[in-house]
C-alpha cells in the first residue's frame, strides 16, 4: 500500500525530500478519507439497525414476520399503537393492518348503468325500454319483478391475522358476499315488501346474510351496519308512483269516511239525547201541570161546592174580560126592540200577505 | 496483525451473507412453496419460516400465494329446468392447497400458471353451472315461500360439483366458497317483465281506487245505520218516558173526580182563554155575559122598559 512515487515537486530540489512531502500528503489524504469512510460505514450500520424502528398508528395494528413467520401466536402477534423495533429486512418484515377503522364496501351490481361523471353531475341517461344485462344491474324479487338495489356495508376487522394472511383480497370477498346477499334477499322478498312495506326487514336480511356468509368463510370481520336503497325500475317509476298515490287516496278516502262516520254517530247521539231529554221534560212538565191543576182544583172545590152559581159568576167574568182585552175587534149587536135578530153581513179577508223585501220584486 | 483480523471477519460475514442468499429462502405466512430438484418437485413447504435449499441449478423454489383468491366467471346464459333463459355469474374463493401438485399440473412461473388454472376453473364452473341450473326451475331461484326457495341448495350443488371435479382431477386447488354474484334475464325478457309489472301495478291502482270507494261507503252506511238505531231507540225511550208521565199523572186524576162539573167548567174557561187570542174578531149581543148588563140598564127607552 505504499505507492510513494509522485510527480509533485517543489522548492526542495532532490528526490527523497520531494517524495517524502508528496507521500506524506497522500498518506494524510488517504488516512482522512479512510476515517470518513469508517464513520460513514459506522453510521450506515447504525442506520441499518435504526431502520428497524417503526411506528404503529392509533387505528392500526402491526405484525412482525420473522423469516416469514409471525412473531408470537394468535392475538399476541398483534402490536398495538406506539413505537416498535424489528430486525431490518430480510430478517423481519412489518405488516400493518387497519383495525379500528370502519371499512366500507358498496355494491352497485343491482343498479342501472351510470358513469361516475353522471353521478357527480346528477344527470342520468334516460331509461330505454329494456335493461341490457351487460351493463344494467338489477335483482329479481320473489314475485319475479325487477327492481334496482344498491347497498353499502360497514364492517371492522376482528381477526386481522386471518383477514390479511388468509385472503388475497378480503374486501373483494366481502363485496362478493354483499352482492350475493342482495340477490338472496331479493329472491325472498315480494316487490312491494322490498320497496315499501318492509324495507327495514330487507335491510336486516341483507345484513344477516352477509354476516352468515362471512362467518362461513371465516373472514374475521364484524358487520357494523348496512344501508340499502331499493327503487322500482325507472321505466316504470310513473306507474309505481301512481300506485302509491292511489293507495294514499284510498287511505284518505277511508279516513275521511271514518271522520264523517264519527260525526254522524256523534250527531245521532246528540239527537237521541235531545229526544230523551225533551221527553223527560215533557213528562215533568205534564206531571207538574196536572199536579198544579189538581192543586188548584182542590183549592177551588170548597168554594164551588158552597155556591156553584156565585163561583161561576166570580170566575167567568174575569176570564171574559181578560179574553176581551186581548181580542182585536169587538162588535156589539144590540137586540132589536121587536126582538127580531139583527142581520149581519161579514166580508172576511184573508190575512194580509207579508210585505216582500224591496230587493226581490 | 489487528487490521488483518478485522478484514477476515468482515470477509467472513460477507461470505456468510452470500451463502445465506444462495442456500436459504423464506416462506411468508401467506405463502406456500415447493422445492424442485432438477425440475422435479421434491419438497412441499406449507409452514412459514426460513428453509435451506441447494443453489440453482440444483434446486429451485416456486412460491405461491396460498391465500383465498377471488374469481368470478362471465355473466352467461343457461336454461333453467322450466326452459327459461337465466343469466348468472358466480364468484368463488379458491386457494392453492397443494403446491407440489399444483406445480405438476400447472408448470411454469406464477404469471403463467395462475391464469392458466383460473381458465380451467372457469370452464369447470361453466359446465357445473350449466348442469345445475338446468335441474332447477326459476321458482327455485326466486320465491316468497322459503320452503320452495332453493337458492342456497343450488349454490351448494354447483360448489359440490366443482369440488368433486377438482378432487378427481387433483389440481392441488381447493374451492373454499361459491355464490351467485349476479342473476339476470335476457334483455328482451326484461321488456315483457316490465309489461307484466305494469299491468300488475295498474291492477293495484284500480283495486285501491275501488277499495277506497267501497270501504268509505261501508263505513258511512254502517255509521248511518247505527245512528238511525240510536235515534229510534231514543224515540222509543221518549215514548216510554211520556207514557210513564201519563201513568204518573193518572193517579192525580182522581182528585178531579170529586167534582167533574167543576173540572169541566174550568177546562172550558181555559179553552176559551186559549182559543181567543189577538187575531180574533168577536161579535156578541147583550145576552152574552158580561154584556147582558147592557140589557138590564135602567133607561128611558120604551122598549127596554116593559
Amino acid at each position: 500500500m505504499s505507492d510513494e512515487h509522485d510527480h509533485h515537486g517543489h522548492e526542495h530540489s532532490p528526490a527523497p525530500e520531494t517524495q517524502d512531502a508528496g507521500s506524506q500528503a497522500l498518506a494524510e489524504a488517504l488516512r482522512s478519507s479512510f476515517a470518513i469512510v469508517k464513520i460513514v460505514m459506522a453510521l450506515m450500520v447504525v442506520a441499518f439497525f435504526c431502520s428497524g424502528f417503526f411506528q404503529v398508528g392509533p387505528s392500526e395494528k402491526a405484525i412482525i414476520l420473522r423469516f416469514g413467520r409471525p412473531v408470537g401466536a394468535g392475538q399476541k402477534a398483534l402490536l398495538n399503537s406506539g413505537l416498535h423495533w424489528s430486525f431490518p429486512y430480510p430478517v423481519d418484515e412489518v405488516v400493518r393492518i387497519p383495525i379500528t377503522e370502519i371499512q366500507k364496501v358498496t355494491s352497485n351490481n343491482g343498479w342501472y348503468f351510470t358513469t361516475p361523471e353522471q353521478e357527480l353531475s346528477g344527470e342520468e341517461i334516460p331509461a330505454g325500454p329494456s335493461l341490457n344485462p351487460a351493463i344494467d344491474g338489477y335483482v329479481i324479487t320473489a314475485d319475479r319483478n325487477i327492481i334496482h338495489t344498491s347497498a353499502t356495508l360497514y364492517y371492522h376487522i376482528e381477526d386481522p391475522i386471518r383477514y390479511v394472511f388468509d385472503f388475497a383480497s378480503a374486501s373483494n370477498t366481502v363485496q362478493n358476499a354483499l352482492d350475493n346477499a342482495l340477490l338472496y334477499t331479493a329472491a325472498h322478498f315480494k316487490v312491494d315488501d322490498a320497496l315499501y312495506t318492509d324495507v327495514a326487514g330487507f335491510q336486516e336480511a341483507v345484513k344477516q346474510r352477509v354476516g352468515d356468509l362471512t362467518d362461513q368463510e371465516q373472514l374475521g370481520i364484524v358487520i357494523d351496519n348496512c344501508e340499502i336503497q331499493n327503487i322500482p325500475p325507472r321505466q316504470l317509476s310513473d306507474v309505481f308512483a301512481q300506485v302509491t298515490t292511489s293507495r294514499e287516496n284510498r287511505n284518505t278516502a277511508i279516513n275521511y269516511a271514518k271522520s264523517a262516520a264519527n260525526k254522524i254517530l256523534l250527531d245521532s247521539g246528540a239527537q237521541a239525547a235531545t229526544i230523551v231529554n225533551e221527553a223527560e221534560s215533557t213528562r215533568t212538565r205534564y206531571v207538574a201541570s196536572i199536579d198544579a191543576d189538581a192543586k188548584r182544583f182542590s183549592d177551588l172545590l170548597p168554594k164551588f161546592d158552597s155556591n156553584p152559581n156565585l163561583f161561576v159568576q166570580q170566575t167567568l167574568l174575569p176570564a171574559m174580560s181578560e179574553v176581551l182585552t186581548n181580542v182585536q175587534d169587538k162588535m156589539f149587536l144590540p137586540v132589536h126592540a121587536d126582538g127580531k135578530p139583527a142581520e149581519l153581513r161579514l166580508m172576511l179577508n184573508r190575512e194580509p200577505p207579508e210585505p216582500k223585501p224591496a230587493a226581490n220584486p | 496483525m489487528k487490521r488483518n483480523i478485522l478484514t477476515v471477519i468482515v470477509g467472513a460475514v460477507l461470505v456468510v451473507i452470500f451463502a445465506l442468499l444462495l442456500f436459504v429462502f423464506q416462506v411468508r405466512r401467506s405463502e406456500t412453496a415447493v422445492v424442485t430438484t432438477f425440475g422435479k418437485p421434491a419438497r412441499d413447504i406449507t409452514e412459514p419460516g426460513a428453509y435451506f435449499k441447494w443453489p440453482w441449478p440444483i434446486q429451485k423454489v416456486y412460491k405461491y400465494d396460498q391465500r383465498v383468491q377471488n374469481f368470478e366467471d362471465k355473466f352467461s346464459e343457461n336454461f333453467t329446468g322450466d326452459n327459461i333463459i337465466l343469466l348468472s355469474s358466480v364468484y368463488v374463493g379458491w386457494r392453492i392447497s397443494d403446491a407440489g401438485q399444483f406445480l405438476r399440473k400447472f408448470p411454469g412461473d406464477t404469471t403463467v400458471s395462475i391464469p392458466n388454472a383460473q381458465g380451467k376453473l372457469e370452464s369447470m364452473l361453466r359446465s357445473a353451472k350449466n348442469a345445475v341450473v338446468g335441474r332447477h326451475t326459476l321458482s327455485e331461484f326466486v320465491n316468497a315461500d322459503p320452503k320452495q326457495l332453493r337458492f342456497d341448495a343450488i349454490e351448494n350443488e354447483i360448489k359440490q360439483t366443482v369440488q368433486g371435479e377438482l378432487s378427481t382431477n387433483d389440481w392441488g386447488v381447493s374451492l373454499e366458497f361459491l355464490g351467485f354474484k349476479k342473476i339476470g334475464l335476457p334483455e328482451s325478457v326484461t321488456q315483457t317483465v316490465f309489461d307484466r309489472m305494469k299491468s300488475e301495478r295498474q291492477q293495484y291502482i284500480s283495486k285501491y281506487q275501488s277499495e277506497g270507494d267501497a270501504e268509505s261507503q261501508k263505513i258511512r252506511s254502517a255509521a248511518e245505520r247505527q245512528a238511525a238505531e240510536t235515534v229510534a231507540k231514543a224515540q222509543a225511550d221518549a215514548t216510554r218516558i211520556r207514557a210513564e208521565g201519563e201513568l204518573e199523572a193518572a193517579s192525580t186524576f182522581k182528585v178531579f173526580q170529586q167534582n167533574p162539573e167543576l173540572e169541566n167548567y174550568l177546562l172550558r174557561i181555559e179553552a176559551i182563554k186559549q182559543s181567543l187570542n189577538k187575531q180574533t174578531i168577536m161579535i156578541f149581543d147583550e145576552r152574552t155575559p158580561p154584556f147582558d148588563l147592557f140589557s138590564h140598564l135602567p133607561t128611558n127607552s120604551p122598549g127596554n122598559n116593559p
